[in-house]
């Protein structure tokens, strides 16, 4: 049984080594690939100094390109279980550990690690405190994507998760550039797999602010939904090739 | 038909005067000439020069008729000819304008994958030189050296 867990990461040399370093520690087993999302900075050089493997893209492609990188890799090199998680730190490997076992053990196809669905939410919700801005993003997106997939999503933009082959092998062939978190989970109940959420502590960003300022924000949320809306009206792959 | 208001009036109908005729086939004929040059010096692909082409002997067709023009402009309800030409020609825009659109979404998809499998095969390379044994690690420390 072999597992990989890739990182995407677009300038994120200076927290790279302590997360590989941490993966390492929780998922001694795993492959580590680092997914370069065509980086200025020395992303890449820390990546093969640390030793793990590094898939480079030649130019910035945005998130969901870098993400499938990862899954393609994962599905042609005849990985078992994949999964993923950001490189500024957010997200604990140990977490991580939880989604796969998740997959492992063939409860779901698809496990995404929820910050929002903490069952000892009052001891460490000092952990993650959204802005204001975010909290109304989360909101507007849970309803639609809940609406939308008829199952109850409470982290929709989480970028930590676990997956099997069958996952795998969908995500390669479809995976939305602009709109990779939201879109997926929505094709991916569409195509008839199981998707679960598993709570999961996350941690502040690291160094740095949120990319959203308000206006954006708005933008942000007005192409999710709008994203949402056209995804419910895209033909179904599986049922075809069933058929 | 004069009790209805909206209605197109023939009496005011607006034409062409020839003089725009004369002016709008010697453009659509430049036009055709300047894309049959592009094709000749490799900067335009036979493939995307169809529609233009097309575009150009409609205009050519539309200065040497004017009956088709007044016919469409009927049709539209639109008494100026000239405004029935504008819009007609703003719609192909409109239409040009999404099919470059289409096209270029396509071939950001097909950049996009060709990065994909570049940086795959890369990290599949370093995989298999990591595999291939401790040899390799002491291969390059003697290249480097």
């Amino acid at each position: 049984m072999r597992t990989l867990v890739f990182i995407p990461a677009w300038n994120e040399e200076a927290s790279l080594a302590a997360v590989i370093a941490d993966v390492r520690e929780q998922l001694p087993l795993a492959e580590i690939l680092v997914v370069d999302d065509g980086s200025t900075d020395a992303t890449s050089e820390r990546g093969r100094e640390q030793g793990v493997l590094v898939a480079t893209l030649p130019f910035n492609q945005g998130l969901g390109a870098a993400l499938q990188t990862g899954y393609l890799y994962a599905l042609r090199e005849g990985y078992d279980f994949c999964a993923h998680l950001d490189a500024d730190g957010q997200h604990p490997p140990a977490e991580v550990r939880r989604l796969l076992a998740e997959v492992e053990a063939d409860r779901a196809d698809l496990v995404i690690g929820s910050r929002y669905r903490d069952p000892d939410a009052p001891a460490e919700s000092d952990d993650y405190r959204p802005t204001f801005s975010r909290r109304i993003g989360t909101g507007v997106f849970r309803f639609f994507l809940t609406l939308a997939t008829r199952q109850r999503f409470t982290d929709t933009t989480s970028g930590m998760r676990a997956a099997n082959r069958r996952v795998m092998a969908l995500f390669s062939e479809h995976y939305s550039p602009d709109f990779a978190e939201i879109e997926s989970l929505q094709l991916a109940v569409r195509e008839g797999l199981r998707v679960e959420e598993v709570p999961v502590r996350m941690l502040e960003r690291a160094g740095g602010s949120s990319f959203l300022t308000p206006l954006r924000s708005a933008f942000f949320i007005f192409k999710g939904v709008v994203v949402l809306l056209v995804g419910q009206f895209r033909p179904r792959r599986q049922a075809e090739a069933d058929r | 038909m004069s009790w209805l208001p909206f209605a197109a009036d023939t009496a005011t109908q607006v034409h062409l005067t020839s003089q725009t005729r004369i002016v709008a086939a010697v453009i659509a004929i430049f036009f055709m000439l300047l894309i049959l040059d592009l094709i000749r010096r490799d900067r335009l692909q036979e493939r995307y020069s169809v529609i233009w082409f097309v575009a150009g002997l409609g205009m050519l067709a539309g200065a040497a008729f004017p009956g088709l023009l007044e016919f469409l402009a009927d049709l539209m309800g639109v008494r100026d000819t000239n405004v029935a030409l504008f819009s007609i020609v703003l719609l192909l825009l409109l239409g040009l304008a999404l099919n470059f659109s289409v096209l270029m979404s396509r071939q950001a998809a097909q950049i996009t994958r060709l990065a994909q499998e570049r940086a795959i095969e890369k990290a599949r390379q370093q995989a298999l030189e990591e595999r291939t044994g401790n040899g390799a690690p002491n291969e390059r420390e003697r290249t480097n050296s």
